[in-house]
């Protein structure tokens, strides 16, 4: 810790909060909130001399809440910086803390938050863990009975620089415990909660008891697991030194904790798997190995760094084999238990990992990004003519957009992150994306649909999340219609409701429209400017009695394999469920509708080439002439 | 007939994966490369092992040379796994990279279908097509370069952030080490000693 704080080139910001980030790799700006702490860093030099006079006590989150903090004071006695601050909810403005500082001056009660930004090439992502709150569990009394606390509880308990300096005493009457119950897996391993292994709560238990066991020989200690899993390097060993100290490993999940209102004493109720039976047994305490969850404010950075998460809400990386250390945003990384549930060990080796990921892009000189840029037609653009339109500024999330009546709409390069909105809005189709060419689209689309269009399930897919989310349907070996027919853009904002016109004039069955959820969308907005696209759709189907279901909307993440081939399924039964004679009569009825729809784009250029392409590709398919 | 690609004439290639077995123990890739190569504008196409590896990569890069080649298709795995991998074998044959494009038929077809060999089969067939229609298409696009401003941030300054943060700095980059409570340590620094040294935690 004052490694880093001392660190020439380590700039530490503590009690500072992320609020915006902008740009992308090599060229981000971040937003960070300076919370005030109401003294001065620079002058404060730790004395603590403002504490001592400080008539206000406040819980203090560092113990957990079992020990009281002044309004004004450091969250420990090591704490990197050591800078004092106040608890503005808390103090009384009474002063004292003033006179005591008094010639440093550090004191300043009209300091404000600041927000400042800062342009880094490279994020690195490491904002950890949280505890799951054992109280929603009735059947363990956390809450309710003193002496049953968490384990983090414990390790402030036990520990000499905590609030009781390594003395454990029981909360209920300050006695030490002579019998100790460590229970493993709460919340952690139980569908009701969190279904994950918690990874690092078996060794904590091991850690806790042969801890105790050195403190208080005497004591008694039971630790109650399902499996016990140790499967770094030393573990089991670590394991086998616990189990030769006299410390009972009982495997069972306890099913109840009731207290003696008088003593306030335990009795843990569980199976004991190598008795065969129920037990009861008595304790003076209980520790509940809390399980670990992401931190409360996870989806909120997910969507400031504009990442995605995992199923549970940990942030998901690249490649869960080959890329472990990358988000899919070039340039952002993660390191432990942010990204997953990890040891000391692990997430020191991951810290390393990201550094040096980082480190590969900070030390080049530039950086290459992919040209899936937007690019508008002069001449096609009806602002350039005198005319008010300006409908792809207002897509772009990005302010990317140059418009000014009379003159035609431009694109500045570098700001440009390639969702496709604006090509998709342009109603004069006048912009197009460099590798996502309408006529590249649609020369998929009718290759896609050559044979038997109305079997077909056309899937539209972004880059990012529900492309990915049909591979992870595929690596799980979710098995679903094979008349799936999928094809992918960077964003559902690139979905031109041209495309889905044409694919419903060439006689599709179904057609899905799926990008990120809101929150994940790789371009901030673009995920909504498909999705109010796609409403409109829905409605116009609607209105020209479409049956409901060959046209579906649906938000699918990197994560939701099972949901992309529950989709599917579901359209191939809706599919199913329309008699043939009566699909093709369909087809037939609102074809003349998407012809006069889908005619408009035929102007654009390339286009027509494209369908030459695609004539000549039916002809090669199907042998015949079209 | 001529897509795209100003006056030049197409010449495709195709390579179907059989990735060991898992396309080929669904579908028979060579029955994928036969259909491929009725296809317009396709000159070559073939299926291969693995076109991932040495072997697939540098038959690729002769073919190029050899059939004069001016667009590639690989009918393997996902663009996630491998898209990378393949724009930089075209570009080693001198073709440039973007006119390489992809048909996801192991991830999004053999690994999906196993049940169902014969859909498996008939989409690998339309995959196939649907991206030799778009590599029609294609156009040579060059990278976009950026200046990369050499500073790091890390977020978070539990011990995976502070260790990262250190390396940065040790690796001779500004780094700044935001931290939203008080102090640094995060859970770590609220632990007694750690397993497996037991050491103290701070
Ligand atoms: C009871 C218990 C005992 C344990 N004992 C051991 C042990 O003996 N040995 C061992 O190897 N492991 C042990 N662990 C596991 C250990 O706590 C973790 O492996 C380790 O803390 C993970 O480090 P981290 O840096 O990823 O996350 P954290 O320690 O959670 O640190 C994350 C940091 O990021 C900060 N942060 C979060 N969000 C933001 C944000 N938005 N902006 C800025 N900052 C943010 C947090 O305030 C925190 O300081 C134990 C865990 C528990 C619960
Ligand atoms: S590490 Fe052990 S105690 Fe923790 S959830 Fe996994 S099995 Fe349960
Ligand atoms: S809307 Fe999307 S594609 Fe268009 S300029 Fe903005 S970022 Fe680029
Ligand atoms: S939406 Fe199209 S026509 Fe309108 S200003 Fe933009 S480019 Fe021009």
């Amino acid at each position: 810790m004052v490694d880093a704080a001392r660190h020439p080139k380590v700039d530490v910001r503590t009690y500072t909060e992320v609020e915006r980030v902008e740009g992308f790799v090599g060229n981000f700006k971040v937003q960070l909130r300076e919370k005030s702490r109401y003294v001065i860093a620079d002058r404060c030099n730790g004395c603590g001399e403002c504490a001592k006079v400080c008539p206000i006590e406040v819980p203090n989150y560092f113990d957990m809440n079992l020990a009281p903090r002044k309004a004004i004071d450091v969250p420990m006695s090591q704490s990197v910086p050591l800078v004092y601050s106040i608890d503005m909810d808390a103090c009384i403005h009474c002063y004292k803390c003033v006179d005591a500082c008094g010639k440093l001056e550090a004191i300043d009660f009209s300091m404000e938050d600041k927000l400042v930004w800062e342009d880094v090439g490279s994020i690195v992502v490491a904002t950890g863990y949280s505890h799951f709150d054992p109280s929603v569990m009735p059947e363990y009394g956390y809450g309710r009975y003193p002496n049953v606390v968490t384990a983090i509880e414990m390790e402030r308990l036990n520990n000499s620089a905590g609030p009781t300096a390594g003395n454990l005493i029981r909360p209920s009457d300050g006695a030490n415990p002579k019998r100790l119950a460590i229970i493993n897996c709460v919340g952690s391993r139980d569908k009701r909660f969190n279904p994950w292994c918690s990874n690092f709560c078996c060794m904590y238990a091991i850690k806790n008891a042969i801890l105790l066991k050195q403190a208080y020989p005497d004591m008694d200690i039971t630790v109650y697991y399902i499996d016990i899993r140790t499967p770094s390097k030393g573990y089991e060993e670590f394991y086998d030194r616990a189990r030769k100290m006299d410390i009972h490993f009982t495997q069972g999940r306890p099913s109840l904790i009731t207290e003696d209102p008088e003593t306030r004493n335990l009795f843990v109720h569980s199976e004991d798997v190598a008795l065969g039976r129920v037990t009861e047994r008595e304790y003076d305490m209980v520790m509940l190995n809390q399980a670990a969850i992401p931190q409360p404010d996870a989806d909120e950075m997910s969507s400031v760094l504009n990442i995605s998460q995992s199923p549970g809400g940990w942030f998901m990386e690249y490649h869960p084999k080959l890329r472990p250390i990358d988000t899919p945003t070039d340039g952002i990384f993660l390191a432990g238990a942010c990204q997953g549930i990890k040891d000391i060990p692990a997430s020191v080796a991951q810290g390393s990992a990201a550094a040096a990921r980082a480190g590969r892009v900070l030390h080049a000189k530039e950086w290459e990004i992919e040209p899936v840029v937007a690019v508008v037609w002069e001449d096609r653009c009806i602002s350039a003519k005198g005319k008010k339109c300006g409908l792809c500024a207002k897509a772009c999330p990005y302010g990317a957009i140059e418009y000014e009546v009379g003159k035609a709409a431009h694109v500045v390069t570098a700001k440009c992150h390639g969702c496709g909105g604006c090509v998709a809005e342009c109603p004069h189709n006048a912009i197009t994306q460099l590798h996502f060419t309408d006529a590249q689209i649609l020369a998929q689309i009718h290759a896609l649909l050559a044979e038997k269009p109305e079997e077909k399930i056309l899937a539209f897919r972004c880059n990012w999340c529900s492309y990915p989310g049909a591979d992870l349907a595929g690596t799980s070996h979710f098995e679903y219609s094979a008349n799936e027919r999928g094809l992918r853009v960077m964003c559902a904002a690139r979905m031109d409701a041209d495309f889905i016109y044409e694919a419903f004039r060439l006689g599709a069955g179904a057609v899905l429209y799926s990008g990120c959820h809101p929150q994940d969308c790789h371009y901030i907005t673009g995920q909504r400017v498909g999705a109010r696209r796609a409403e409109r759709l829905l409605k116009a189907f609607e209105k020209m009695g479409m049956t409901p279901g060959r046209f579906r909307v649906e938000w699918i993440s990197a994560a939701e394999g099972d949901k992309y081939a529950r989709v599917i399924n579901e359209m191939q039964a809706t599919l199913d469920s329309i008699p043939k004679e009566k699909l093709l009569e369909e087809i037939e009825r609102l074809r003349p509708q998407m012809e006069k729809r889908a005619r408009r784009m035929r102007e654009t250029p390339q286009v027509e080439k494209a369908l030459e392409y695609s004539r000549e590709l039916e002809t090669a398919m199907t042998g015949k002439e079209v | 007939m001529a897509g795209d690609n100003g006056n030049e004439e197409l010449r495709i290639g195709v390579y179907v994966c059989h990735c060991g077995s898992n396309i080929a123990g669904v579908i028979d890739p060579k029955v994928v490369a036969e259909y491929a190569s009725t296809l317009p504008g396709v000159v070559h196409a073939t299926d291969t092992l693995y076109a991932c590896a040495d072997s697939g990569q540098s038959l690729i890069k002769e073919d190029i040379k050899k059939y004069n080649l001016n667009r590639v298709v690989v009918a393997a795995c996902s663009v996630k796994m491998h898209e990378p991998t393949f724009r930089a074998v075209v570009a080693e044959a001198g073709l440039n990279p973007f006119l390489m494009e992809m048909a996801n038929i192991r991830e999004q077809c053999t690994w999906a279908h196993g049940h169902d060999p014969e859909g498996a089969l008939e989409k690998a067939k339309d995959l196939t097509a649907a991206a030799v229609a778009k590599a029609s298409f294609l156009r040579p696009l060059d990278m976009i370069k950026v200046p990369i401003t050499k500073r790091a941030m890390v977020i978070g300054g539990g011990v995976a952030g502070i260790n990262a943060a250190l390396d940065l700095g040790d690796q001779g980059i500004e780094t700044i080490l935001v931290e939203k409570q008080p102090t640094i340590g995060g859970v770590m620094a609220q632990l007694n000693k750690t397993f497996p040294t037991m050491d103290c935690s701070i």
